[in-house]
């Protein structure tokens, strides 16, 4: 059981399309650098996508005005993936993206405005809600019906693809984009800072020392098609979603437990639907954000799951940096990327195993195995955990 | 069929534990508040000092519905909410653009659009699946959707709900942008078990859910959506409605439903942009109370381009 994936797009800090993003993975360059684009009153790195609103707006050929950062990213990287498909009356499409923050990038300018009485423009705010950033999106590819946003923190774009290849195998859908569209913004950055989980450092997965995560921007998307579809596209399969699960934590509404349970539970029932057995899993993309927190819970699921038989596994966080809702979308097309390509992804900036666990990612760029069977994980706030399993067959 | 077990509200009407409410409340006056139940009866005292008015109202209505399903675990909670934790979010936006330096956490934390379905999950140690859809008005609609494909995957019980929170800071909003005109804002929650089996608490049934963003042709959608359902127009008892536009009446005119069958809901639940799962929760108090009701249409034109649509029947039906 499972869905074909026959596009994908996607603009993070490593690159402005799948090619760029490929291109920065093989050469093993991240794209964390200073921030530069919002006064956040102090030096912090973090993972910017490398065009501003007037430029992504340019490219984009639709106005910076009316729009938010969260979908200018997210309608590039939907365009990439939506490619030269056309509309029929025939094929019931819809899409479902995720996002965070929604409009948060304009609306805390607006915000700033207003506290200080500058007559601010309250239009502003019409960008504001998370599915207002899915609605633009679906308008300008001509997308209507099946329109969702899911906002579930850090896994939120891991879920849309869940979501929408359940949809596809209840035949409510036969074509939808799913993914998910995050912008920095000083509210997230401080948010972060407040629970002192942001690095001013850059971030070190997996490692001993790491101590918190630095985050990104980005968006990706990927177009998931049933067979009716494909007949009509003629768009070729670059790899299926065959596995997926869900589970809450239920133990904080913020940090991991120090079981893994809500991991360990995503990770089991994502391979048991997958139908595959752990042992054919090639590579894990790990949520791994460099907190302490994650980093401890995910390596204790990893060992509940795999047992002393662990894959392959990185984090490519240190690459993007965590871009939150759009992470498991991001990672989900690097794993589509891993499958074709036959790549398994170095964690960069990685010296010592965590002394509990003692679990040692991939250090350097692996080229010579062959990758069927890809592991991506996402974790949230609230204790929200998914699991998702690419395969070059089904 | 997906069959409603419990259903709860809080909002600006007597819903909460009121069994048969949907037969004596009047429309909202412009001094109506929001009414809630002793929080402390759902709520640890600890957990509940730190909440907002969302997550309280979120939290005690699943809590009401577990105890009426008899339940004491879901397979799955699903959440919708249109605009999500708006007092947490208001509150770190205002710290993080007036405070130099460290801010406290907690209303970071708690400003996520899934901090509800969390905290459900949290306060009754659920590792189920747990979801957040926010679609504008579409919100309730799209986690119903959820929780009836969950249903069709096999599982027996799901927690599926909406919630929005009123803050002062949205009555400007609508005042500048000169929107919502005549309209009262309110906050409101409504939680409900849906099975896939009849059970001794089943008050009614949902037959089919569908939302359709940016909409092309309203009527033909709720043409095809009746004719898929096996019914015409003619055979809806009561249609609940919500959206200000005078067409809605031209629509309901064409389809031939005629004027007395179609209630506003939203003069009852007031404005947010999940109401209409208090008018799911109006259609199962009603179905059950009153016998001489069948088909119920909610009909959610809330924001004229998006509609959605869902169909109660009882449950003999």
């Amino acid at each position: 059981m499972g869905v074909r994936i026959t596009g994908i797009g996607i603009v993070s800090a490593i690159g402005l399309s799948v090619e760029e993003n490929l291109l920065a993975l093989k050469e093993s360059r991240s794209g964390i650098g200073p921030l530069t684009v919002l006064d956040v009153g102090r030096d912090l790195l973090a993972g910017q996508v490398k065009l501003c609103d007037e430029e992504l707006g340019r490219e984009l050929n639709i106005g910076p005005a009316g729009i938010s950062r969260t979908s200018l990213l997210g309608l590039k990287a939907a365009r990439e993936a939506w490619g030269s498909s056309m509309h029929s009356k025939s094929i019931r499409t819809g899409i479902i993206s995720s996002t965070s923050v929604g409009g948060m990038d304009r609306s805390e300018v607006f915000y700033k405005e207003y506290l200080s009485q500058k007559h601010p423009d309250y239009a502003v705010l019409k960008t504001h809600d998370s599915g207002s950033t899915t609605e633009r999106i679906a308008a300008e590819l001509g997308i209507s019906g099946y329109i969702d946003t899911l906002s579930t923190a850090c896994s939120s774009g891991a879920n849309a693809i869940m979501l929408g290849t359940r949809l596809l195998l209840q035949n409510k859908l036969d074509r939808v984009l799913v993914g998910g569209s995050d912008a920095l913004t000083k509210f997230t950055i401080d948010g972060f800072r407040s629970l002192m989980i942001y690095d001013d450092e850059w971030c070190r997965p997996f490692d001993e020392s790491r101590s918190g995560l630095n985050l990104g921007e980005g968006a990706a998307f990927l177009l998931l098609e049933n067979e009716k579809s494909v007949q009509l596209s003629g768009n070729a399969t670059l790899g299926y979603v065959s596995g997926w699960a869900n589970a809450a934590d239920a133990y904080h509404q913020t940090a991991s437990s120090p079981e893994g349970t809500g991991a360990t539970m995503a990770i089991r029932n994502a391979i048991a639907k997958s139908e595959i057995s752990p042992d054919r899993i090639s590579y894990v993309n790990a949520h791994g954000t460099g907190t302490k927190n994650n980093d401890l819970s995910e390596s204790v699921a990893l060992k509940n799951v795999f047992g002393d038989k662990i894959p392959a596994f990185s984090s490519t966080k240190a690459f993007t940096g965590h871009t939150l809702a759009a992470a498991g979308a991001i990672e989900a097309v690097f794993s589509v990327l891993s499958i074709q390509h036959n790549l398994i992804y170095p964690n960069l900036n990685y010296k010592n195993a965590i002394a509990e666990t003692g679990l040692e990612p991939v250090t350097s760029l692996q080229t010579e195995n062959s990758v069927h069977a890809v592991l991506s994980n996402s974790f949230g706030f609230g204790g929200n955990n998914s699991s998702l399993v690419f395969t070059d067959q089904i | 069929m997906f069959y409603i077990s419990a259903s709860s509200t809080i909002s600006h009407q007597p819903a909460f534990q009121n069994a048969g409410f949907s037969g004596v409340i009047e429309p909202l006056l412009a001094d109506s508040v929001l009414i809630t139940p002793d929080y402390k009866g759902y709520i640890d005292a600890g957990l509940l000092r730190r909440m907002s008015k969302i997550l309280r109202m979120s939290v005690a209505c699943s809590k009401d519905c577990l105890n009426q399903a008899g339940i004491d675990q879901p397979d799955a909670i699903v959440v919708g909410t249109g605009l999500g934790c708006l007092q947490d979010t208001e509150k770190f936006l205002t710290n993080s653009i007036t405070i130099e330096g460290l801010l406290p956490p907690t209303s970071f934390i708690q400003s996520t659009h899934n901090t509800m379905a969390g905290q459900i999950s949290l306060s009754i140690g659920n590792h189920g699946y747990n979801m957040t859809h926010t679609q504008n008005t579409l919100s309730f609609e799209n986690a119903l959707q959820d929780a009836m494909l969950l249903l069709m995957e096999g599982q027996q019980h799901v927690l599926v709900g909406a919630a929005d929170e009123y803050i002062e800071f949205l009555t400007q909003v609508s005042e500048n942008l000169a929107a919502f005109d005549g309209q009262y804002l309110t906050s409101g929650a409504s939680f409900f078990v849906i099975s896939n089996q009849k059970t001794d608490t089943s008050a009614a049934a949902i037959k089919d859910c569908r939302s359709v963003g940016l909409v092309d042709d309203t009527e033909a959608e709720i043409i095809s959506f009746l004719a898929e359902n096996e019914l015409n127009a003619a055979d809806i008892d009561l249609i609940l409605y919500a959206g200000y536009s005078k067409s809605n009446f031209e629509i309901f005119l064409k389809l031939g439903i005629d004027k007395s069958k179609c209630v506003d809901y939203l003069a009852y639940s007031g404005l947010y942009p999940s109401a209409s799962a208090f008018a799911l929760h109006i259609a199962a108090d009603r179905i059950q109370h009153d016998k001489s009701v069948g088909n119920i249409l909610i009909y959610n034109a809330l924001v004229p381009h998006h509609l959605g649509l869902t169909l109660v029947q009882p449950v003999e039906a």
